[in-house]
């Protein structure tokens, strides 16, 4: 199987397995049930974001949370001022993306380590700025917590999981995806055959961040309370990068694979080891990295190799 | 005694050398000659260990060095002069030198060393103090030799040690070269400046695309037409 | 006035731990071109080194860095061999990528470590010399705070030192330059690598024991200390430790000046605004090439 045909049906079977989850409430009478799935799909749409700038660009963007945050924080206000959720969330991706035009271009002089860096710090300004601003925390008028219902939660969830993985689909086989991985693979040599760099990087940026926004307002919408900085907390890029790494970064099916191992692994550990599960989780993360550097997605191909070669 | 048996090399997929056998014996100079981009570079950091081959074997004084670390090959007496001289920029003159005499078996020959590096480059000496970054593109080569001959090397290599240099030290760098040889060091020559390297060597190689394409003794290979023609340029057969 | 003279006062005996703290990542990052996001960390657990064996032994903070030093030593080479090792072999873009990733996942391991051990709570070390103060007319100069500034200072001056005159010291250097040709003059270059991550830790482990004297500690300082460090690093450039050290300096003076005008709580915000504006003007750093 060529590998184009290998993600066409990678793709078709994910959003078979959404298909499939969408009867889940009818199933499943526990909300907890429903609420663990919810997290996947947040973090499946998370990772996905993330995973287009840094997988497919080649751009470790430290600073996502900003625009997670962004998201979470107009959306949510837009959303308990009577605008209905779905635009409410759409004008959070909306600030998302126009704040990552503003900042791209001179964010993009910046290399490597230093673009890695100077976002970082992007991040924590917007992330103190907030904390100073909004101190208080946020909490749902007790009117809107009487008409909580999960099931809406989950099912925006659902869809925009799918909207993340049709968009990484889609790119990743589009003109302007092969020239972001282009330049991942070799910046200079891609600006020599006439790949315009930087405004293939503002794309994966403006489409990175609007899905991050997106799936910061979702978070505005599920929780009753939080404080406004909580959103901009770094540990949102941070989980975005390790998902993607952990399942394999710059694939389709990779972010999906790390978000379920991740979250799924972080829920149980935190069962059964109450006190150490986040002791365990970096130690395992750290051997994840150290043993599968390609994370899932590479150990998946190593073995099917061995596997063809019948040396297993 | 250096000896190269059908020795490939490749960068990921694209092959680079291909099959390269060649010899350089106790104290000869050899040149290797080649156009740009046939592989010279390759096949010196692969002797050099900074690129492990492909196939073949490359043998020191009788030792196989495919397992043999870069820092421990420079110990063993090759030592190289690599493209773009590769200096410590943010270094003085003195200490570029010192720290050619890291390893322990030039450690112990240091004082000999500097005095050797000084007699031959005598400019090094008054310009001890300053960055190397400071100095002139043909000031930096003589650091650069100098900095291989502190390693109390038994073959020195160098690859293109002529580029960007104004044509009155190029003289003075070959010249030293030829006393580095006669004191019983072996010289592994890559050059672009064919009427130069082949003045200088015993003995030469031609490198194409990756293969051994002619060898011979310098001073024939100087009156080869096709060497002439294809290396020496326009200007060289008509004279 | 006074108030303002004794903020900039302040903000200039803690930019000292600020240098401190930067000369460690700068180091590491300088000759492995690793990024190690988990440095804070690493500062965490000297100050809490630092604290048990006050508790344990009862010594005084400032004699515990003689042991806190060669631990984080032996502590940083035992790193070094465990996992970045291995991130080393990649090259130089790979390089980054994986340490952030490994750094990461050290820093939420040494995190919940810390909070295991010693409770999320904050702590500091308390001596019987602790509230005394020095007047320099009207400012008051924290004795603790004064030492912890010169220690820093002997600390950065002995590391500079260091890396001018020690045959290893020039070794790492070269390596940090070049490690390809580090590698033609006979250098083992792994060592040069294991030397500087050692010596970047044992920095971070001194630099936690000032902080838990003059300030505190607690297993969440981590982040905040990291970039800490990354705005020195990038406001002094690498190579210089000195300039490292000045690029602390700078850093804390210009925290507290930005207080003063704009308030306690934008303190660190001014301080990551001048670093994004710095980094996006010369995207090598202010003093890199
Ligand atoms: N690091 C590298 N990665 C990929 N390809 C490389 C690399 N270095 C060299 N090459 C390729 O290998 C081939 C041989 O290069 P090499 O530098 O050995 O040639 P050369 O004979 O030294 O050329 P020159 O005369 O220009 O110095 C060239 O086609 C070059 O493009
Ligand atoms: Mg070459």
């Amino acid at each position: 199987m060529t590998a184009a045909r290998r993600e066409r049906a990678w793709a078709i079977g994910i959003l078979a397995g959404l298909g499939g989850l969408a009867f889940l409430p009818l199933v499943a009478r526990r909300d907890d049930v429903l609420n663990f799935v919810f997290l996947i799909l947040l973090s499946i749409t998370l990772a996905q974001s993330w995973n287009i700038v840094a997988g497919y660009a080649g751009q470790v963007n430290l600073g996502h949370a900003a625009f997670f945050g962004l998201g979470a924080l107009l959306a949510r206000s837009l959303w308990i001022g009577g605008t209905p959720i779905v635009l409410a969330m759409l004008a959070g991706a909306a600030l998302a993306t126009s704040f990552a035009l503003v900042i791209g271009a001179p964010a993009f002089r910046l290399r490597g380590a230093y673009f890695a860096i100077g976002t970082l710090a992007l991040g924590e300004i917007l992330r103190t700025t907030v904390g100073n601003v909004l101190p208080e925390i946020s909490t749902l008028p007790t009117a809107t917590i009487a008409g909580y219902r999960l099931a809406h939660r989950y099912y925006l969830a659902l869809a925009l999981a799918a909207v993340s993985v049709v968009t990484v689909a889609a790119l990743a086989g589009s003109r302007a995806g092969l020239g972001m991985q282009a330049i991942r693979e070799d910046e200079p040599a891609a600006e020599a055959s006439g790949v315009g760099a930087l405004r293939l990087k503002l794309t994966a940026l403006a489409l990175s961040t609007g899905l991050a926004g997106l799936a910061g307002g979702l978070f505005g919408y599920y929780h009753i309370s939080y404080y406004p900085s909580h959103a901009f907390s770094p540990t949102w890029t941070f989980d975005a990068l390790l998902m993607t790494f952990i399942g394999g970064v710059g694939t389709l099916h990779g972010p999906v694979l790390g978000a379920i191992l991740y979250i799924v692994l972080k829920e149980y550990l935190a069962v059964r080891w109450v006190d150490f599960h986040l002791l365990i989780f970096g130690a395992l993360f750290i051997a994840i990295v150290l043993l599968l550097p390609g994370g899932l997605v590479q150990a998946a191909t190593r073995g099917r190799r061995l596997f063809a070669r019948g040396e297993v | 005694m250096l000896e190269l048996r059908d020795v490939d090399a490749a960068y990921g997929d694209i092959r680079v050398l291909s099959g390269v056998t060649l010899a350089v014996g106790t104290g000869e100079i050899v040149a290797l000659l080649g156009p740009n981009g046939s592989g010279k570079t390759t096949l010196l950091t692969s002797i050099a260990g900074l690129l492990r081959p492909r196939g073949g074997t490359i043998r020191w004084e009788g030792e196989d060095l495919a397992t043999v670390p870069a820092h421990l090959v420079v110990e063993r007496g090759l030592a190289l002069v690599p493209e773009g001289r590769r200096l410590f920029g943010g270094m003085t003159v003195e200490d570029n030198l010192e720290l050619g005499a890291f390893a322990p078996r030039a450690r112990r020959h240091r004082a000999e060393g500097f005095a050797r590096v000084y007699a031959l480059f005598p400019d090094l000496r008054e310009r001890r103090r300053q960055l190397v970054r400071s100095l002139s593109g043909g000031q930096q080569q003589m650091v650069a030799v100098g900095r291989a001959l502190m390693t109390n090397p038994r073959l020195l290599m160098l690859d293109e040690p002529s580029l960007g240099i104004a044509p009155r030290l190029v003289v003075s760098i070959f010249a030293a070269l030829a006393e580095i040889n006669r004191a019983g060091v072996g010289v592994f020559l890559v050059e672009q400046n064919v009427q130069a390297a082949l003045t200088l060597a015993h003995r030469a190689y031609l490198l194409e695309s990756g293969r051994i394409a002619g060898q011979g003794r310098a001073a024939d290979l100087l009156h080869d037409p096709h060497v002439r023609r294809a290396y020496l340029g326009p200007l060289a057969v008509r004279t | 006035m006074n108030v303002l003279a004794q903020q900039l006062v302040l903000g200039l005996l803690i930019g000292g731990l600020y240098g401190l703290a930067a000369a460690g990542l700068s180091l590491v990052f300088g000759v492995m071109k690793v990024l190690d996001v988990a440095h804070g960390e690493l500062i965490m657990l000297g100050g809490y080194g630092a604290f048990w064996l006050v508790a344990l032994f009862g010594l005084d903070p400032f004699a515990a860095l003689v042991l806190v030093i060669p631990l984080a030593l032996v502590g940083g080479g035992l790193l070094y061999s465990g996992l970045f090792s291995f991130v080393v072999r990649a090259d130089e873009e790979t390089r980054v990528k994986n340490s952030l990733l490994i750094g990461f996942g050290l820093a939420l391991a040494l995190h919940a470590l810390a909070v295991q051990l010693w409770t999320a709570d904050e702590r500091s070390i308390v001596t019987p010399y602790g509230g005394a103060v020095i007047m320099v007319g009207e400012l008051a100069i924290p004795l603790v705070r004064l030492l912890s500034l010169l220690l820093a200072f002997l600390l950065i001056g002995g590391l500079h030192l260091l890396l001018a005159r020690w045959r290893w010291g020039k070794a790492i250097r070269a390596t940090a330059e070049d490690w390809q040709a580090a590698l033609l003059t006979g250098i083992d270059v792994r060592r040069a690598y294991l030397l500087a991550f050692a010596i970047g830790t044992a920095l971070a482990g001194a630099a936690g024991t000032l902080v838990s004297v003059g300030y505190s500690v607690s297993p969440s300082i981590g982040l905040e200390w990291t970039l800490k460090a990354l705005i020195v690093v990038v406001l002094a450039g690498l190579g210089s430790m000195i300039g490292t050290f000045v690029g602390g300096l700078v850093l804390g003076v210009a925290e507290a000046a930005s207080a003063a005008v704009f308030g306690g709580p934008y303190r660190e915000v001014v301080g990551l605004v001048i670093f994004v504006v710095v980094l996006v003007v010369r995207p090598r750093g202010l003093f890199g090439k």
